[in-house]
């Protein structure tokens, strides 16, 4: 079985992120940039198919900037075995990036397209979902356990009830959830032999793909701050500022 | 915020909060500290909390030899954990250079009472299990040696100041720094201004943001500096989980890198080369608490060689590549002391191993501040020690260069090549074609020594004799035998003229100032505490006026000191005049026959005694000829007219041709000095000892009236001066001469320390100079010294062995 991986290049989870001064946007400069996290779990998960048996060539694709490289190549660090960067400036939308998937994967043929619920920068959890609906492939969101089957996939949802238990035939796109597995470091020789992999590089045009955007940004502005809150002496007091001064009893 | 504060501090690093607490410690707690974001968020927070004891200036050691020591006793005084891990640290050596290193840093800490060991391979495979040791001929081992969480240290000695009364103000940016009418400052902030005394800067990436509100060029910009934290690693989780104890920090130095466990990890930090310099500008606004991007290729040499140490290292997952701006200095020494031309204003800045060093430099800087002296010998560190050069490009080229440096071997002879030549005299390139091999100092290049014919001009660093101890030999005594030229264009000269002259030099220094026109006098300006703080070579001239001359490196240091106290009324007139004038140095029992050729002046002794300058011709140059040298013999100082120099040169290359006259590099002026117990300001007299244990009391007139230093001198002569000036003959040695920093031992018993030696080539006896405790200064007293490891005995000679006398100088 292939395996498809999208990975996508956003700012680390662990910078604070800055509006820009100018309201345009998020300030990307001199900022520390990763894999997104629930990327990372997609890759980890089609690393250890491939340890057991079940899949024979994971391929890692992103799209955006030249700059993605860096994420494929962590991402063949870990262990996929080639890349494919669909090179643009233009600042991706979810349909975009769904299009230019369906794109790739046509021309590859997995048996799955195994990736993050969302991206930890925009929030948006779309382009899986739109990815199946244009492939009319089945679908698995928010998945914590995944068994590769012949034909098709049981998988573990994480559902606002609970957790539900579903079977996919195979080919699926499966979005994976927080507690799927924890994702490996690559080790340095890893990442050094991950430098000779290779990437192919292509461009929306090459693909036929219009990635214009449909969504004007008007501003960014940071959240307001949060005022201090006060320290209660008592639980009557706290009662009586919830009442009276919140208004939430 | 309060309207006033006895000292502002800018910055709230592990620096700047521990120079608060100290400053509150000394009875100070009226002290205020600025931190334009929150405390630790420039450098701090992403340190690697190494504690190394291990560095090869003394002032330095020093320094961190007292934060490890305070940072073992802060939990305890301020209830904060520290996160301080005593594992100890080794420093592997794979190369005799790199051993002897260590040898001669093993004096010094012996010196500062620094514990240490240096131990064999089997003895670094015990200590360190998970080591490949092939290849390894040793290591220096400082058991007393860890690392230490920085976030929480700065929060410690954040509490610390409190509790005494100190205030910090978070997310208040400095905006402003402005001198009152009133000679106070006025710091402007985003949340209001306020008045204070002094202002300390510790600003570490912002050092040139700070330098732009205070109108001077801080020599210090950040580098980008790399680890790697590696996932768990099985071999060393077994190991620990097997009942081993924490790995003491490894260094590599042949390598460059340092490697620590943390969390059943490793961190590597490699000094890699290409690492840029980041911030000459300034900080740019969209750079917070953040990091660089990682860069593998500048990382992976260092990798290799790590995993080829510690195998386990390979399948190491890597959690993370942390990249972010550490300050440095182009010499990568921190900057701790006053700034210069302007007032009040206190630098604790490049400091590049801020963890290990702030204690000691908060400590220190605090001390200056409170009592207007340091307790030791800080030159080293001094921010005055770089001239006007040290701005924008250079400090970018410098501190790349001494960001690479940090692991190479620091041979005492070392030169380094970025931004050269920066300073050169008018005969520069005639030297060149005469075989100079150049040094640098204060900018300046500086013939180090000659080559002669047939031998490549080039330098051979090392601990022990090198290749040029020979040509150095013949250049020292073709001055002892002959004639030779010395080109000492980079020293400082001052004049200081106006009605007020006399009495303002005259409450300088601990002499009285020469009476006579011509007459030259060595006067020294002291420290409180009656140590050496600047000493001049000063010549009375007809007008009334004075001629300074004092060592190059000295020139913002000295200027700064005899700026500081001119008097307000305007009636002295201080001008640096040092590159307006080149100085010649033509010394040796023929030289008097080689000048009188060049000029109509009588240069009989008679005429032109010993210790006496006159304005004459050399040629056609008109020049201060000064009878006076620091090599010990007959000879002038040709003091003149820059843009003469080539022309003398010439004269003198031309009238000196039938005696063969040769050249002289610094290296020989060194062995020659040596020779003569000429003490070297700033490595032989310091402030740690004081004029008189320097053997230097003909210099000072007790009876001259109240000078600076008088009372602890006048304490002294009542109670005893407790260490005297030697100079000692060194028993023994055939490759490794003392060079300074040397301990002497009685028995078991250090009794004192060799400041600086060299093989004394006319005397064909290896010397040292240095101060001991009194009572072992008697002649013919056996002591030993330790050099590179090895004691060799030494006794006690008369000072100045070579014509001790003066019958050379007089003749």
């Amino acid at each position: 079985m292939k395996v498809i991986v999208p990975v996508k290049r956003v700012i680390d989870a662990n910078i604070k992120v800055r509006v820009r001064m100018d309201g345009s946007g998020v300030e990307l400069n001199n900022v520390k940039m990763s894999m997104n996290p629930f990327c990372e779990i997609a890759v980890e998960e089609s690393i250890r198919f491939k340890e057991a048996g079940k899949a024979d060539e994971i391929i890692v694709v992103a799209a955006g900037p030249q700059q993605s490289q860096e994420t494929l190549r962590n991402g063949l660090a870990m262990g996929a075995d080639r890349g494919i960067l669909i090179q643009t400036d233009v600042d991706l939308e979810p349909l975009a990036i769904a299009k230019l998937l369906k794109a790739v994967v046509e021309r590859e043929q997995p048996g799955i397209v195994l990736m993050g619920k969302q991206a930890v920068d925009n929030d948006n959890n779309q382009t899986g979902q739109m990815l199946s609906a244009m492939l009319n492939w089945s679908l698995g969101t928010f998945v914590s356990k995944i068994e590769v089957e012949d034909d098709g996939f049981n998988v573990v949802r994480e559902v606002d009830g609970g957790l539900e238990t579903v079977r996919l035939s195979r080919p699926s796109v499966i979005t994976v959830d927080l507690r799927l597995n924890e994702p490996r470091y690559a080790s340095l020789p890893n990442i050094m032999k991950a430098r000779r992999k290779e990437i192919e590089v292509l461009t929306p045009d090459d693909l036929g793909i219009d990635v214009t955007p449909r969504v004007t940004v008007l501003e960014v502005t940071e959240p307001p701050a949060r005022n201090a809150g006060v320290r209660v002496q008592s639980a009557e007091e706290l009662i009586d500022k919830l009442k009276n001064e919140a208004k939430v009893l | 915020m309060e309207s006033y504060a006895r000292v502002v501090v800018i910055g709230g690093g592990v620096v700047g909060v521990s120079t608060l607490y100290h400053l509150a410690k000394k009875g100070w707690s009226d002290v205020v500290l600025c931190e334009r974001s929150e405390l630790t968020a420039g450098s701090t927070w992403h340190a690697a909390g190494l504690l190394p004891l291990f560095n090869m200036s003394y002032a330095v050691g020093q320094l961190h030899k007292y934060s490890v020591d305070l940072y073992k006793n802060l939990e305890e005084e301020t209830g904060q954990d520290v996160g301080f891990h005593v594992t100890g640290n080794l420093r592997l050596a794979c190369t005799r250079d790199r051993m002897d290193e260590y040898k001669k840093y093993c004096g010094t800490a012996n010196t500062i009472e620094v514990p240490f060991e240096l131990i064999t391979p089997s003895e670094i495979k015990d200590l360190w299990p998970l080591i490949n040791p092939d290849g390894l001929i040793g290591a220096l081992y400082h058991p007393d040696d860890g690392h230490i969480a920085p976030v929480d240290l700065t929060n410690a000695l954040a509490k610390g100041a409190r509790d005494r009364g100190a205030r910090i103000y978070q997310k208040t940016e400095v905006t402003g720094l402005n001198r009152t009418p009133g000679g106070e400052w006025k710091v402007s902030t985003s949340k209001g201004d306020i008045g204070c005394e002094h202002i300390v800067c510790a600003t570490g990436n912002y050092s040139q943001t700070i330098s732009r509100l205070l109108g001077i060029s801080i020599p210090a910009i950040p580098v980008q500096h790399q680890y790697i934290v590696t996932d768990v690693v099985n071999e060393l989780r077994e190991y620990r989980e097997g009942g081993g104890k924490e790995l003491a920090v490894l260094r590599e130095s042949d390598a460059s890198y340092y490697l620590r466990e943390e969390r059943m990890g490793y961190i590597l930090g490699p000094y890699e080369k290409g690492a840029p310099a980041v911030f000459a500008d300034g900080v740019p606004s969209t750079f917070e608490k953040d990091l660089f991007p990682g860069d593998l290729d500048r990382l992976m040499p260092h990798v290799e060689a790590a995993i080829n140490r510690v195998p386990s290292f390979e399948t190491a997952g890597i959690k993370d590549i942390v990249n972010g701006p550490i300050s440095y200095t182009p010499d990568g020494s921190p900057l701790v002391g006053p700034a210069w031309d302007i007032p009040n204003v206190w630098l604790n800045e490049g400091h590049s191993f801020g963890v290990t060093a702030a204690g000691g430099a908060g400590w220190q800087l605090a001390e200056w501040i409170v009592e207007g002296e340091p307790m030791i010998d800080l030159l080293a560190v001094d921010p005055r020690r770089y001239g006007d050069y040290a701005r924008g490009p250079y400090l970018v080229t410098k501190n790349e260069e001494a960001y690479e440096n940090v692991f190479t071997i620091h041979y005492p002879d070392e030169e380094r090549p970025a931004c050269r030549p920066a300073k050169t005299s008018p005969i520069h390139d005639r030297l060149a074609t005469l075989g100079a091999v150049w040094g640098q100092r204060y900018g300046w290049e500086r013939p180090n020594w000659f080559a002669p014919d047939g031998v490549e001009a080039v330098d051979d660093w090392s601990f022990r004799r090198s290749k040029y101890f020979e040509h150095v030999g013949n250049e020292h005594n073709n001055i002892r035998n002959n004639v030779g030229i010395i080109d000492i264009t980079s020293f400082s000269k001052f004049r200081v003229s106006g009605e007020g002259a006399e009495d303002y030099l005259d409450g300088l220094f601990a002499r009285r100032l020469p009476k006579k026109v011509g007459r030259i006098q060595l006067c020294h300006a002291l420290t409180k505490n009656g140590g050496v703080r600047s000493e001049f070579t000063v010549t009375k001239d007809a007008d009334g006026s004075y001629y300074l001359v004092s060592s190059g490196a000295a020139e913002r240091f000295d200027y700064s000191f005899l700026q500081k106290h001119l008097p307000a009324d305007k009636s002295v007139r201080l001008d640096n005049i040092t590159t307006a004038f080149g100085t010649l140095v033509v010394a040796g029992p023929n030289s008097r026959r080689v000048l009188e050729k060049l000029t109509e002046t009588d240069l009989s002794n008679n005429a032109f005694p010993w210790l006496t300058a006159q304005h004459i011709y050399v040629g056609l140059a008109p020049l201060r000829a000064m009878r006076v040298n620091f090599v010990g013999e007959l000879g002038w100082e040709l003091h003149h007219p820059i843009e003469y120099q080539r022309h003398i040169f010439e004269q003198l290359m031309e009238a000196g041709a039938e005696f063969n006259i040769g050249q002289c590099g610094m290296r020989a002026m060194d062995s020659l000095r040596i020779e003569k117990s000429y003490r070297m300001w700033g490595q032989d007299l310091t402030r740690e000892y004081t004029i008189l244990e320097a053997g230097l009391g003909i210099f000072v007139h007790m009876d001259k009236g109240d000078f600076v230093g008088r009372d602890a001198l006048q304490n002294q002569l009542d109670n005893g001066i407790p260490q005297e000036f030697v100079t000692v003959a060194v028993e023994g040695v055939t490759d490794a001469d003392p060079l300074g920093n040397e301990p002497l031992w009685d028995g078991e018993k250090m009794i004192g320390r060799a400041t600086a030696g060299s093989y004394g080539h006319f005397l064909r006896q290896s010397l040292a100079i240095g101060y001991v405790q009194t009572g072992y200064g008697g002649i013919g007293t056996k002591l030993e010294i330790e050099i590179l490891g090895n004691r060799y005995n030494c006794s006690v000679i008369e000072n100045s062995p070579h014509d001790s006398s003066n019958v050379r100088l007089r003749s």
